[in-house]
């Protein structure tokens, strides 16, 4: 019984975690879904996301005339929430950019795809470092979802669960969007039938630069979400992108509800041996889709491939 | 005319004589040039052997801007033994493998003179087995386990950062008696932070003290949640930490979230200062040790940090830390010892630090500092500081509460573990 009741804060500690983590996962899965390119840019434009906030939060007095000057007066929970805005938008355009650079290696050896967004991302690394300087910087959240609360005898950190809270509903929106929206049925279709869309008139181009903006948002907001429990540094998104690319293939490529799944499965596994078996906790996730690959390749909700019949 | 024929009325010929002489001309450039490395007149080549990139690449950065202001310094007086100094940095990516790969190849290819740089311990380990097979004096600059002037000491090799047992010296018997003996360990899953926690635990049992678990932190840990509601659950008076790099800056933060930097008391064996530089006072929790800060009441400071500012006007890092001081320290007592031994023969060189002694004033700490013959760690002061709540200038971030002599936070382990090989067993070396 006291095992159980010393078990219960773990559990709850992991499914905060693994939302964090689907979270992190989602803009991966989006791109490597639709547009099958594997974003190894991914954890910098994440890390982006991060600075830019910084740097909207943290407007000086000065910097933009009459206009800067109200900005700074408002209360930091508004200066928080335009940061939560703009941010992913900046590096959506930075997304586009890498799209427009990306075009050349469409329908060629997914290599090369590869190798330009892993040299995006050293690109995006040493910009961020040149900008910012390679020392740690700091995220100032509201005082609002500051600071700790007391359950069941131990403290729990509020900003915590806001972004638990907050990943939830960012999934369910990204949900919605592609499942109640026309832009996500054609989305979708894309993915599975390109040359179908292209022929019913839907420009296959805007899509796919849409399509990447909207992932690499998504990786932005994941940042800029965890840059206070993580810390914000240039190398920040190699923390990133390891446990994205591992959701999504336990998960099963391409799969929205696998990537979620995957991702609480991951944040539970991580934050039980985290508890119990510390040294075992970063292990743990990669033992997890060892375990999930042997009995089923295709991850959790991959769909099945024509080699398995 | 056959073609062998052919061939031998060329080798006669104006074409086959152009060749030779092109071919004497470059081996009698190199016989110049091997007679004048032989006779030492070229300049002396540094290997720095620092991070740049992985879990330590800040300190590895901070640390090199300390190498190079000492080598400017030299060079600006005229270099050492009449030669200029150069160097050539390659970076050991904060992983062991990394750090024999570039040892092997600044040695072999680069024909390095020294080698200089390290933060993470394991690569220290494996920079210094090359240097040692290859007689090459190494200096282990910013890594602090103890293993490295003990059971991994070199002949080769000298050691200048406090490590954890001198830190866990000074703050454990102040600790058990200000904060309790129920004691827990957060220990990072490597090398320094094995042989931290087992020096702090030998020093807490010895006080009195109960370890009451350890919890370990494999390298590349981000979420400290689960950790921390552990230790909500275990109920220790004390935490003792040994958590570096970016681990340590995540738990920082975590632990500064949930307001838990003031019970339990923490024990942070040692706060490097470009892994806080910048943040808010808070993310700095419990007691840490360090072995400099630039706000000393010391002679000299200030020249030393107007020094750092004139050369590095552009660095986020507006003062200099003790990474950044060791990294100096280091380099200036290596290349003084060169002059006062007259060559660059390891062996003389080896001689002449393992008899240094610098004053207090002029390593700009309160006590008088040498090098441990036996271990060739450098016994130096030790300060223990806090967060410099509500200080005005963002910069001035540590309150130091207390410093040590060397003699009171000597490490007996190291000396009793310590096997350095024979001066017959270490390869002559003269670049």
């Amino acid at each position: 019984m006291d095992f159980l009741i010393n078990l219960t804060p773990h559990l709850v500690n992991g499914i905060a975690l693994g939302l964090l983590f689907a979270l992190i996962a989602l803009g991966f899965m989006l791109i490597v879904g639709v547009m099958e390119v594997i974003n190894l840019a991914h954890g910098s434009l994440f890390a982006l996301g991060g600075y830019f906030a910084m740097m909207i939060i943290g407007v000086e007095p000065g910097w933009f005339g009459p206009l800067g000057d109200w900005y700074v007066g408002l209360p930091a929970g508004a200066r928080y929430s335009f940061a939560l805005v703009l941010g992913p938008i900046a590096v959506g355009l930075v997304g586009m950019l890498l799209e427009l650079c990306l075009r050349g290696t469409y329908g060629k050896d997914p290599l090369f795809g590869l190798l330009l967004t892993f040299g995006a991302a050293m690109v995006i690394e040493e910009l961020i470092r040149i900008g910012w300087g390679s020392g740690e910087q700091f995220l100032q959240t509201p005082p609002a979802i500051s600071g700790a609360f007391i359950w069941n005898g131990l403290i729990w950190s509020t900003y915590r669960f806001f972004a638990a809270g907050f990943s939830v509903a960012a999934i369910i929106l990204v949900w919605l969007f592609l499942e109640r929206t026309p832009y996500g049925a054609i989305i979708k279709a894309g993915a599975h039938d390109s040359e179908m869309v292209r022929a019913l008139g839907i420009n296959l181009s805007q899509l796919r630069l849409y399509v990447f903006a909207f992932g690499v948002a998504l990786a932005a907001l994941a940042g800029i979400i965890m840059a206070p429990i993580w810390g914000l540094r240039p190398h920040v998104g190699v923390d990133a992108v390891i446990p994205a690319f591992l959701i999504i293939v336990l998960g099963g490529v391409g799969s929205f509800v696998g990537a979620v799944i995957a991702g609480v499965l991951v944040g539970l596994t991580v934050g039980i041996t985290g508890a119990y078996a510390s040294e075992w906790s970063l292990m743990s996730m990669y033992l997890l889709l060892i375990v999930v690959i042997t009995f089923r390749a295709r991850g959790l909700f991959g769909k099945k491939s024509m080699l398995e019949n | 005319m056959s073609i062998q024929q052919a061939g031998l009325s060329k080798k006669t010929g104006p074409m086959h004589r152009a060749i030779i002489g092109i071919a004497a001309a470059m081996l009698g450039a190199y016989v110049a040039q091997v007679s004048v490395a032989a006779a030492g007149t070229g300049p002396i080549v540094i290997g720095i052997t620092s991070d740049a990139s992985g879990q330590y690449a800040n300190s590895g950065a901070s640390d090199r801007r300390g190498m190079k202001m000492a080598i400017a310094e030299f060079n600006a007086k005229g270099g050492v033994l009449g030669r200029k100094i150069e160097f050539i940095h390659i970076d050991t990516e904060t992983t062991p493998a990394t750090g024999s790969r570039v040892a092997e190849r600044l040695i072999s290819r680069d024909k390095v003179s020294f080698m200089i740089g390290a933060v993470s311990s394991g690569v220290a380990n494996a920079i210094s087995q090359v240097a040692q097979k290859n007689g090459v004096i190494y200096l282990n600059t910013n890594s602090s386990s103890p293993t490295e002037s003990g059971k991994n000491c070199h002949r080769v090799k000298f050691v200048w950062d406090g490590n954890g047992a001198n830190f866990a010296q000074a703050a454990v018997s102040n600790a058990i008696d200000s904060y309790g003996t129920k004691w827990q360990l957060v220990t990072n899953d490597y090398v320094w932070g094995h042989n931290t926690a087992s020096a702090t635990k030998a020093l807490v049992e010895k006080a009195g003290g109960k370890i009451i678990g350890e919890i370990l932190v494999p390298q590349g840990t981000r979420d400290f949640s689960s950790i921390l509601l552990k230790i909500q659950q275990d109920k220790p008076q004390v935490v003792a930490a040994a958590v570096g790099g970016d681990d340590q800056k995540a738990l920082r933060q975590q632990v500064a979230q949930l307001g838990m930097g003031q019970n339990p008391a923490w024990i942070n064996n040692q706060q490097d200062w470009p892994d806080v530089y910048g943040l808010p006072t808070d993310n700095l929790f419990g007691v840490f040790g360090t072995t400099w800060y630039y706000k000393l009441d010391l002679p000299g400071v200030i020249d030393f940090v107007a020094r750092y500012q004139n050369m590095y006007p552009d660095t986020k890092m507006k003062v200099p830390g003790n990474v950044f001081y060791n990294g100096y320290m280091a380099t200036h007592s290596l290349l003084s010892a060169i002059e006062a031994a007259g060559t660059t023969n390891n062996h003389a060189v080896i001689k002449q630090l393992e008899q240094l002694k610098v004053s207090a004033a002029d390593r700009m700490q309160h006590h008088d500092a040498f090098m441990n013959p036996k271990t060739h760690q450098m016994q130096q002061t030790v300060y223990l500081a806090t967060a410099n709540v509500g200080s005005s200038d963002k910069d001035d971030m540590f309150k130091i509460v207390s410093n040590s002599a060397p003699m009171k936070v000597a490490d007996a382990k190291a000396e009793a573990t310590c096997n350095l090989e024979s001066f017959a067993d270490t390869p002559v070396y003269e670049p």
